[in-house]
């Protein structure tokens, strides 16, 4: 037994070890950016207009007139205390408005994920079963048509059918989940629907070419043999020894899933990350930028930690890799 | 006839083999392909990306279409049985099959210099990185993995947000992303050739790492190669297009399919019609592009099988 929790921990330090340079890497990419900036990063903030003392006292303000380094360090050492500056307009924290920003494109990217699997995975399992039928077929047709739908035609779409031609959802806005849940559910529909979409394709592709190769194993040729009943079969012999491929897209998804939510959230107005960093780019928000660089780079480490942990609950077999 | 007869025999098991479990029943749709095992949807994507690609590179000798910020027709007017109204004609009277030949001509271009920039630094640093392991392994395995923790819009947003936005900055940030992909996978593909026969015996006669690496392993990555380059590439069309969708892609005047889609939501209850055009032409490309690339793919299947 200790064994075994001892190699649980072993893959999620190995994980994490292989997760901070890629931390280190982007949150210091994510420093520089001022640099970038023509001019100076106060002169591209406060625009032509600014006197050079205004730019001077900026650039003074916010460090960017000392190099790269120093303001990282400065960076890293204000994040230990849970700081990550302000943001340069409203002077807001940074971390109190992700927090609460990444509430809601994370409420949305997981009911979006959790539509797709509900969907894709039992359709994907009665395909599997019947390649080459007529439902394999039209679902291959459709599945591919959808992943070549790119996520701004689909909220335009979907957007037009559901608030403009139906009226059942209302087109932009949004509501704390906290606040109205029932009014939240409105609010929130339409935008996972939209992420879902091109989830489900994607994991229903995914899941059956999983169950179809798990579909020729011997041990379920045996299983066949032995008499058990089909459904025990699936359950048993082909959704669980394919669930660690589906858990892995699963956790790639969430990049994918993020980068969509930048364009469902600004056509439909919804007060997430990605309405957030688009309106940080318009004021060359550099504090926000940073901030929302390294959140999504936190994710994808953690993400990749519950990942692992899945595959050793799935197939107590798996070693640290 | 006995030329064709070989044919048949040769092809025949290569093909029905995936009948048999080993392969699974995936094959068998596949299996009942014409000559080059295409199917109807290859064919037409082939044909598509031909045609698309010729509309563009000759958009200015197409008779009678008029340049892409030209007033032809009324202000959103319906389509009409001419070559410019074809589609219809947008909220400035521009001509949509116009601006969709030349948006195809903008997004193929920087989709071919971004993937330029991708392959030529992506192979070269995963040819290094297969053959040689060790240190150059791990640093081409951080940067891929830095570049796959975050969405790419995210990460040229961010450097617009900076640097201001342009189509240079645009393709340049697409194809720096883009390196990440291209060395993890020809690295993979290279480390499954370093060990076969042929490299082998090349390096038994003498042969040179460099001569190894260019002479015999880099033809044998063509294939690979060709598999992922179009899926890779209808991803890079797509993110210029969610980029010049939110406003930060190609400026305005000129024509984009993702501005275009952006420039009609808002008559979208008046004028449904308007938006057909670079909403068809943008689905059709990736559509294509990601068939293409599922064939490739399946030749290589095909070929690997036979060794």
């Amino acid at each position: 037994m200790r064994s075994v929790r001892s190699t649980y921990l072993r893959a999620i330090g190995m994980r994490l070890l292989a997760g901070v340079p890629v931390f280190f890497l982007v949150t210091f990419a994510a420093t520089a950016l001022s640099d970038l900036m023509p001019g100076s990063a106060a002169q591209t903030i406060l625009g032509d207009s600014a006197t050079p003392e205004q730019i001077a006292l900026l650039n003074a303000q916010y460090g960017y007139d000392r190099p790269a380094w120093e303001r990282y360090l400065g960076w890293l050492g204000k994040l230990l205390q849970g700081d990550l500056g302000k943001t340069a307009y409203s002077q807001q924290s940074v971390a109190g408005l992700l927090l609460n920003r990444a509430a809601t494109t994370f409420e949305i990217a997981l009911l979006a994920m959790f539509v797709a699997l509900l969907i894709a995975v039992p359709l994907a399992l009665f395909t599997a079963t019947r390649p080459g039928g007529i439902t394999d077929t039209v679902l291959r047709a459709v599945s591919s048509t959808l992943l070549s739908i790119p996520i701004f035609v689909t909220v335009v779409i979907l957007g037009f059918l559901f608030a403009i031609v139906l009226r059942w959802l209302p087109a932009t806005g949004w509501m704390p989940l906290a606040q109205d849940p029932i009014g939240n559910l409105g609010f929130v529909a339409l935008p996972a629907m939209c992420l879902a979409v091109g989830q489900t394709a994607y994991f229903y592709r995914v899941s059956r070419s999983e169950f179809v190769a798990t579909l020729q194993e011997d041990f379920v040729l045996v299983a066949r043999a032995k008499g058990l009943p089909a459904s025990y079969i699936l359950l048993r012999h082909v959704l669980r020894p394919s669930l660690p491929q589906v858990l892995t897209v699963f956790g790639l998804s969430m990049t994918h899933l993020l980068g969509g939510s930048f364009i469902v959230e600004s056509y439909f107005a919804v007060p997430g990350i990605g309405w957030t960093v688009l309106g940080a780019v318009k004021d060359h928000d550099i504090p926000t930028v940073q901030g929302i660089l390294s959140l999504t780079v936190l994710v994808f480490v953690l993400m990749f930690i519950v990942v692992d942990i899945g595959y050793a609950l799935i197939d107590p077999r798996v070693e640290a890799t | 006839m006995s030329g064709s007869g070989i044919q048949v025999d040769r092809r025949g098991p290569q093909v029905s083999q995936p009948t048999t479990p080993a392969r699974g029943p995936e094959a068998v749709a596949k299996g009942r392909s014409l000559l080059p095992e295409a199917d109807a949807p290859t064919w037409f994507a082939f044909g598509f990306l031909a045609l698309l690609i010729l509309g563009a590179v000759l958009a200015d000798w197409i008779p009678g279409l008029a340049k892409p910020n030209l007033e032809v027709g009324a202000f959103s007017g319906p389509p009409a049985l001419t070559v410019n109204q074809l589609f219809g004609t947008d909220a400035l009277g521009r001509s949509i099959v116009s601006r969709v030949l030349y948006g195809a001509r903008t997004s193929l271009s920087i989709a071919l210099f971004a993937s330029a920039i991708s392959m030529s630094a992506g192979i070269f640093l995963g040819m290094l990185a297969g053959f040689y392991r060790g240190v150059v392994e791990r640093l081409v395995d951080l940067y891929a993995n830095t570049l796959a923790s975050l969405p790419p819009v995210l990460v040229i947003l961010a450097l617009i947000a900076a640097a201001g936005t342009s189509v240079f900055t645009i393709t340049l940030a697409m194809g720096l992303l883009g390196i990440g992909t291209y060395a993890r996978i020809t690295k993979g593909a290279v480390i499954s050739q370093a060990g076969r026969d042929y490299v082998l015996a090349a390096r038994a006669l003498g042969a040179s790492d460099v001569r190894l690496l260019a002479r015999e392993i880099l033809p044998n990555l063509v294939p690979t190669l060709t598999a992922i380059v179009p899926p890779l590439m209808a991803g890079l069309i797509v993110t210029e297009g969610s980029l010049s969708f939110l406003g930060y892609g190609i400026p305005p005047p000129a024509p984009s399919w993702g501005g275009m889609i952006a420039g009609s939501t808002d008559l979208l209850n008046r004028f449904p019609l308007l938006i057909f055009g670079p909403i068809l032409a943008i689905v059709l490309t990736v559509y294509s592009l990601n068939t293409v690339g599922d064939y490739m793919a399946r030749r290589i299947d095909i070929r690997e099988g036979q060794l």
